[in-house]
């Protein structure tokens, strides 16, 4: 009987004690939100709703292939529903930071900077933007310097476009040179298409014989 | 008897003209096995030109195009003796090479220290199989290729050979890292190439370079090196 009563007690108090670490945990949790800010991160955060009206900012970066420098994307998720990025180039430690770009957009539009976005020679920098409507990739010059006429960017999507070459464009993967960047296609049966260079800042655009 | 001597004589050279066609065909793919897989990839250096050269004032040549080469001050790199290394190297070290996803991996025992993008072979093969670095170069030059893929490149950082003269190097005339681009190497981004350089170890006295294993897929969950048609 002792017994008995003894093991109800501590199964009691150790409920108790638990129901309370949970509840103590819940209230920190929520007297302690902050927004959330991610430094040179290459993967996105997953998003989570917010709770309050601060906008929420996060930072991308890609280096450039010698170290020296770097691509800046800030992120910032509006409260209407919006996202603005804002790109600048800066060098390796952050500093002499430039602002190069701003573009707000609807939630379904992504932005990115692809893996190789720097020339080699670090003139030259692309990113990437992902819609229902497909890629677009945008080609600046490092130090905000505008193209012969005028062009903040070049769109290299829409620029291939133009040039009807009977195929359509799929991937930029990288750069061939200091000047080329390489260009994937598809065939209007979605079979693989021929490559192309995408030469900066002339916009020429050269069939390849082989394939990237 | 001159009939029978006529129709002969056709069907004789008509023999001696299939046999002659078999025999070309015989000799044409005899030939071909023989024609060693893996000459060099770097064709005008292979034997002689392995070493350590500084060419600040020269002119690059890729795809046909002009590249300007980075200055390189050789008191900046890593002057070590290329061949008998001071170092007491690791042996536990291991870098494995995925060609099918084009991705580097350094190990240490079980611990992966580093990973990162390449470029393997696309106008020559990057052969598959299990190697050693025999030479580490700080910077050299390369050269190779004909007709339209002649290039000639100056200053190619954060050299170590593994097999003949396929290395692991640098690549500054390209920024394409993910997919094949090289003469059979393995290219890396400079940031890349020198972390690595720095890790692994040329040979000495006492034992072989870093492993090398090329591998035609790598799986990183059980460090298993799947590869097919080695040449070792």
């Amino acid at each position: 009987m002792f017994t008995l009563r003894r093991q109800i007690e501590l199964e009691t108090i150790f409920l108790i004690t638990i129901c309370a670490g949970i509840s103590i945990f819940f209230v920190t949790q929520k007297n302690n939100f902050q927004p959330q800010f991610s430094i040179a991160s290459n993967e996105p955060q997953a998003q989570v709703p917010a709770e309050v009206v601060t906008p929420k900012i996060t930072v991308f970066s890609q280096i450039s292939p010698d170290g020296k420098e770097k691509v800046i994307m800030k992120v910032t998720e509006n409260n209407d529903g919006t996202k603005t990025y804002a790109f600048s180039t800066a060098n390796q430690g952050g500093d002499n930071e430039k602002h190069i770009f701003n573009k707000t957009s609807d939630l379904q539009i992504d932005m990115t900077i692809p893996f190789n976005t720097w020339s080699p020679d670090n003139k030259y920098f692309f990113i990437q933007e992902n819609s229902t409507n497909g890629k677009s990739i945008f080609v600046f010059s490092a130090t905000g310097a505008q193209f012969a006429n005028g062009e903040i960017y070049l769109d290299i999507t829409d620029l291939f476009a133009k040039a009807n070459t009977g195929n359509n464009f799929n991937q930029a993967t990288g750069w061939a040179s200091e000047s080329l960047i390489i260009i994937n296609t598809t065939k209007e049966n979605n079979a693989e298409g021929p490559s192309y260079w995408f030469e900066v800042p002339s916009k020429a655009i050269i069939q390849l014989s082989t394939k990237f | 008897m001159n009939n029978k001597k006529s129709k002969k004589t056709v069907g004789h050279y008509l023999k001696i003209y299939f046999f002659s066609l078999f025999l070309s065909l015989i000799i044409f793919l005899i030939g071909s096995f023989l024609k060693p897989q893996f000459d060099c990839a770097n064709s005008k250096t292979c034997k002689s030109d392995l070493i350590v050269r500084v060419d600040n004032d020269v002119m690059g040549v890729f795809q046909g195009r002009k590249i300007i080469p980075p200055k390189v001050e050789l008191a900046m790199g890593n002057t070590e003796s290329p061949v008998l290394g001071v170092h007491v190297t690791n042996s536990n070290k291991h870098i494995y090479i995925d060609l099918s996803r084009q991705i580097l991996y350094a190990y240490e025992d079980s611990q992966q220290i580093m990973s990162a993008l390449i470029s393997s072979g696309k106008w020559g093969r990057t052969p598959v199989g299990n190697f050693n670095i025999w030479q580490k170069l700080p910077v050299t030059r390369m050269a190779g290729g004909q007709g339209t893929d002649a290039y000639d490149l100056p200053n190619v950082q954060w050299v170590m050979y593994f097999y003949k003269d396929f290395g692991l190097h640098t690549a500054y005339w390209h920024n394409n890292f993910g997919n094949p681009m090289s003469h059979g190497c393995i290219n890396m981004r400079l940031i890349d190439a020198k972390n690595l350089y720095e890790w692994a170890d040329g040979p000495n006295s006492k034992q072989l370079g870093t492993a090398v294993s090329v591998c035609s897929e790598f799986k990183e969950s059980d460090i298993a090196c799947i590869q097919n048609n080695s040449i070792n």
